[in-house]
This record gives C-alpha cells, sequence and structure tokens, in this order.
C-alpha cells in the first residue's frame, strides 16, 4: 500500500502484562475507534495487525494485535505508528473533509495566487480554522474554514481556493 | 463571585467602535484586538475577530451561541497540534 494511501491512527507504547498484549495510544477523534480500521499496517508497510481491544487503561488502551502472542513480541513493537488505510476511514457528509486530505493541500487565492500551504486544522471553540503556512510572512495565518472564506476545496488537485477576510494576509504582498 | 447585573458586560470602549465601524463599512475584514477580556455581545454576531494570543491574532468568527463569553475563551494562548488521524473539519 503506497504511503500517501494510509493515514496514522495510533501508535504501540509497549507491552501490557505478561500475555502478549500492547498498550495502545490511539490519535482517533473517538479513541476506540482504531479497532474499526483494521488491519493497522507498520510504517513500511511490511507487517499488518488485526486489533482486538481488551480494555481501557491510564493513557490509552490494551490490544491484542494478530502475531503478537508474547511480551517479548510485544516490547520489540514499542514506538512503531501504526497506519490505516485511507479507504478504511468512514465516509463524510457535505462540507465535511478529513484534517488528514486537508494537510499539505495548497491555498490560493480567487485571482489564482499562492497564498501558502495548509499546515494543520485547529478549532479552538469557534469553528475550524485552516493553519496557512504563507511562504512571505513570519507567522502562520489561521483562514476560517467557512463557505465564505473557503469557497472551494478540490480534493483532486489537492487545491484550495480562499476569499480571504481583509487584514488576514497583511504583509504578503507588500513585502512585510 | 459573578459580575454585578447592573454594571452590565465589560467591554471595552475601542472594541464597540472598531465593530461598529467594521459593520457601517459592510466590509468583510479582520478586526483585530488585543481586549481578550472584553466579553461577546449580540452585535458582535456575523463578524470576524482577530483576538490575540500573546504571539498573533487568532480569526474567530462570531456565532449566536458565544454571546456572553469572553474573547480570550476562543484564541488560546498554547497549542497542541496532535495528529490528524480521522478527525473531520466541517465548512460551515
Amino acid at each position: 500500500m503506497a504511503s500517501d494511501d494510509r493515514v496514522c491512527v495510533g501508535a504501540i507504547a509497549g507491552a501490557f502484562g505478561v500475555r502478549g498484549e500492547v498498550r495502545l495510544k490511539s490519535f482517533c477523534a473517538d479513541p476506540e475507534a482504531i479497532a474499526d480500521y483494521a488491519p493497522l499496517w507498520s510504517e513500511d508497510g511490511a507487517r499488518s495487525f488485526d486489533v482486538t481491544l481488551t480494555r481501557a487503561i491510564a493513557n490509552g488502551l490494551a490490544a491484542r494485535l494478530s502475531g503478537v502472542t508474547t511480551k517479548e513480541q510485544a516490547d520489540a513493537l514499542k514506538g512503531a505508528r501504526l497506519f490505516a488505510g485511507r479507504d478504511r476511514l468512514p465516509a463524510l457528509g457535505d462540507d465535511e473533509f478529513y484534517h488528514a486530505d486537508l494537510i499539505g493541500m495548497v491555498v490560493l487565492d480567487t485571482g489564482g495566487t499562492v497564498l501558502g500551504k495548509v499546515q494543520a486544522v485547529l478549532n479552538h471553540g469557534a469553528g475550524d480554522l485552516l493553519e496557512v503556512n504563507a511562504p512571505g510572512l513570519k507567522d502562520t495565518v489561521l483562514l476560517p474554514f467557512t463557505r465564505a472564506s473557503v469557497p472551494t476545496v478540490d480534493l483532486a488537485t489537492r487545491r484550495i481556493i480562499a476569499d480571504p477576510p481583509e487584514g488576514l494576509f497583511d504583509g504578503l504582498f507588500d513585502g512585510g | 463571585m459573578g459580575r454585578s447585573v447592573w454594571k452590565g458586560p465589560f467591554v471595552d470602549a475601542y472594541v464597540l467602535k472598531k465593530a461598529e465601524k467594521s459593520r457601517e463599512s459592510g466590509r468583510n475584514e479582520v478586526i483585530k484586538i488585543w481586549s481578550r477580556r472584553s466579553t461577546i455581545l449580540p452585535q458582535f454576531v456575523g463578524l470576524t475577530f482577530g483576538v490575540y494570543n500573546g504571539k498573533k491574532h487568532v480569526t474567530v468568527n462570531v456565532s449566536e451561541d458565544m454571546i456572553g463569553q469572553k474573547f480570550g475563551e476562543y484564541s488560546p494562548t498554547r497549542t497542541y497540534y496532535g495528529h490528524a488521524a480521522d478527525k473531520k473539519a466541517k465548512r460551515k
């Protein structure tokens, strides 16, 4: 599986107990959803695991991975990141996007000028924000992820057309 | 203890002035403010503020359910990025 088709959904924090269970850190919005995305792949794509969650523990989940039956095998996986196939993630509704898809997209204004690249997607309680890394600016810019400010999101060409509010990209075109 | 009702909500005067000016102009602009302590009033709904967090202005689109909160609540001073994983963003 190509690395572009995979999304990092968790990591193994070490062994849990002496019977081959692992301590799993889930990065999913709902931590237990990580089991739904199985099989999970290692970073190099060489190994895949089926996941059975056994219980919630401090700082994570205890889980059994297929092919891991002893504590030594579980310990050997400590620090390994787990990836799910992009196609395993559930379908989205209208105007919904996965952060993983948005990150890295090129942001252009309505005139076709490149404003920057999406570095992260944040939400501080007042709606989603795209953190845009504009090459001409010292700091990143937070673009509201609304239909007014972001009229077009083209996943196929990985481009976002933005109509940012005045003053948001101050300094980008005046050399400051 | 909460603030006395007779005083009304606290808002820095310059925030009111800037918001009023922006509303009158009808332009789609970010109103840069430094007053994290100001209360969000009903007349701010629909406006976009840039609330300073000590480093930069965090964009805050004011909606109805934010009335009565303080601007600073929507502009965190520390940022944790975490992993994208299966997290979703909805365009409103």
